[in-house]
């Protein structure tokens, strides 16, 4: 029973941390048919810039955090009108920003080790201690991961379903073209899913680099697995990527503590390619075939 | 006063390909014109040159005398120009009054959110028992009843319909048909794009028959119906 409940917790974390990097995915996927595979190389930028701030600068933790979000949002926004609004009109747009975002994503990464090396660092926002019921151990920094990713998920559907800026967001991802003729600018969306999609990255990298540690080319595998729960969900379902998240962070966990670690991410994929065969569409995805 | 929408030698198409070739229109307030002709002629494609879905090549838009060719689709919309497309272009996953609110996104129109979708639901009835169902499980019919109701929500100086009645069942077609006369009556300035031109002669004020991307033919609709040669050769009638 104990052990139950320690793989749940920390299953739930592991969920939590996927879904809140897979959200920024699906939705820039949703709206503009992008692939960003410069998105690891965002993780790591805010887990960096976290680290800079908190260790160089000496500002408390959430000075920090925001400027990781703002960092990686401007970082969304570069991305935004340096690669992909030029190939917007392509018809190769999917193919074209895919790898455009995996050079760019080669170059950030590199920055990144030439300005703070290959060596491992720990991320000093890590919170230590832990919450003991019975035998059950739970650190305290998996709980306010998973409060933090509560919290976002809460915003996002917030600014989806409840801002105008969501309405805009929601409809251009829906049909572009119907969205243009109610008036909605899809360049601005596009630039703002960018910008948000770099922020959640931000958050998420912060997370992952506090239970892992930070590398250079720390998002690499992160980054691997948001794709494949996005693919499970079906690409460009924001809410099926969350649930896609928690079960995939749930059985992961609980695959590492039958099988052992070094099976977990073998057997996930042997899932997923289960899924995929069964319902290749996804399994909240809608029947539309996606060209690569 | 100028004309609510004038088009000088408007020239636009796809990639190396031009689809419509040197067309030029009038339209004056109040009034209704339809493009007719037959399929692929550029009928759509005009139609997305004027709300900016499609660039003009060459050729002045103008809107009560201003120009308009050069601006970004939102910004077409914002000047007062509708356009409902073919094939509706639902938002698929919003429920019918997400998609009808949607239509009054723009700034302007959004204060008036409240009293336009009372009048749109005193012209289609229908929506207002459906206004809770998700756009993808409506009915062809119904669909396009949200589709022109949307667009009538943001309000805008002149309506463009692209083939409201295509593909719908007699019945259907018939209460479409009765949109567009109330509308008429009301006043509005509506460009249909129709492919039963004998039918839409009934209601417009001029029809503009569009062949090959140059209009062919122009009058009203009693010298369509009185042009058996134009009938036969273009519209198979």
């Amino acid at each position: 029973m104990d052990v139950l409940v320690q793989i749940i917790a920390s299953g739930l974390t592991l969920g939590a941390m996927y879904a809140i990097s897979t959200i920024g995915l699906a939705l820039v996927y949703g709206s503009l048919n992008m692939l960003n595979m410069a998105h690891g190389a965002l993780l790591a930028l805010g887990g960096y810039i976290c680290l800079y701030v908190m260790t160089v600068l000496g500002l408390p933790a959430l000075a920090g955090v925001a400027a990781a979000m703002i960092v990686c949002g401007l970082a969304g926004l570069v991305i935004y009108h340096l690669a992909a609004r030029p190939m917007l009109a392509s018809r190769n747009f999917e193919t074209q920003i895919f790898i455009a975002t995996i050079g760019i994503g080669a170059v950030l990464e590199n920055v990144i080790l030439r300005l703070f090396g290959p060596q491992p660092v720990a991320q000093p926002l890590n919170l230590g201690g832990a919450l003991v019921i019975g035998n059950v151990h739970i650190p305290a920094q998996n709980i306010l991961i998973l409060a933090v990713a509560v919290l976002l998920m809460a915003a996002v559907a917030y600014l989806l379903n409840r801002t105008r800026m969501g309405r805009a967001i929601r409809a251009t991802a829906q049909n572009r073209d119907a969205a243009q003729l109610m008036g909605i600018r899809v360049g601005r969306v596009y630039a703002q899913v960018l910008a948000i999609s770099g922020g959640l990255a931000a958050v998420s990298g912060i997370m992952i680099s506090s239970l892992s540690g930070l590398l250079p080319n720390m998002g690499g595998d992160p980054m691997l697995k948001a794709f494949v729960i996005c693919v499970v969900a079906g690409l460009g379902n924001v809410y099926g990527a969350v649930a896609s998240a928690i079960v995939l962070g749930l059985l992961e966990s609980g695959i590492q503590y039958v099988f052992g670690v070094q099976y977990s991410f073998a057997i996930l994929l042997v899932l997923v390619i289960a899924v995929l065969i069964w319902r290749p569409a996804g399994l909240f995805g809608k029947t539309q075939v996606v060209r690569l | 006063m100028s004309a609510a929408l004038e088009l000088h030698g408007v020239s636009s198409g796809y990639g190396h390909h031009l689809v419509i070739r040197d067309v030029s229109l009038t339209l004056e307030d109040g009034k209704l014109a339809a493009l007719i002709g037959p399929n692929g002629h550029g009928k759509t494609t005009l139609l997305r040159t004027i709300s900016g879905l499609v660039r003009a090549r060459q050729g002045r838009i103008t809107l009560g005398g201003r120009s308009i060719e050069a601006l970004r689709p939102d910004e077409i919309v914002a000047a007062g120009i509708i356009h409902v497309p073919q094939g509706d272009l639902l938002f698929p996953d919003m429920t019918v009054l997400e998609n009808l609110r949607m239509g009054a996104y723009l700034p302007d129109a959004a204060p008036l959110e409240a009293q336009r979708l009372e009048e749109v639901f005193a012209l289609l009835p229908k929506l207002k028992e459906r206004r809770s169902q998700v756009a993808s499980t409506l009915s062809g019919g119904e669909r396009r009843m949200v589709g022109i109701g949307r667009g009538l929500m943001a309000g805008g100086r002149i309506l463009m319909l692209d083939e409201p009645s295509l593909g719908l069942a007699p019945i259907v077609i018939d209460q479409i048909y009765a949109v567009i006369s109330s509308l008429r009556a009301s006043g509005r300035t509506i460009l249909i794009v129709e492919e039963n031109a004998t039918r839409i002669a009934e209601y417009a004020d001029a029809l503009h028959l569009l062949d090959n991307g140059a209009f062919a033919w122009s009058g009203t609709g009693a010298e369509l119906l009185s042009a058996p040669e134009i009938l036969a050769t273009y519209l198979g009638g």
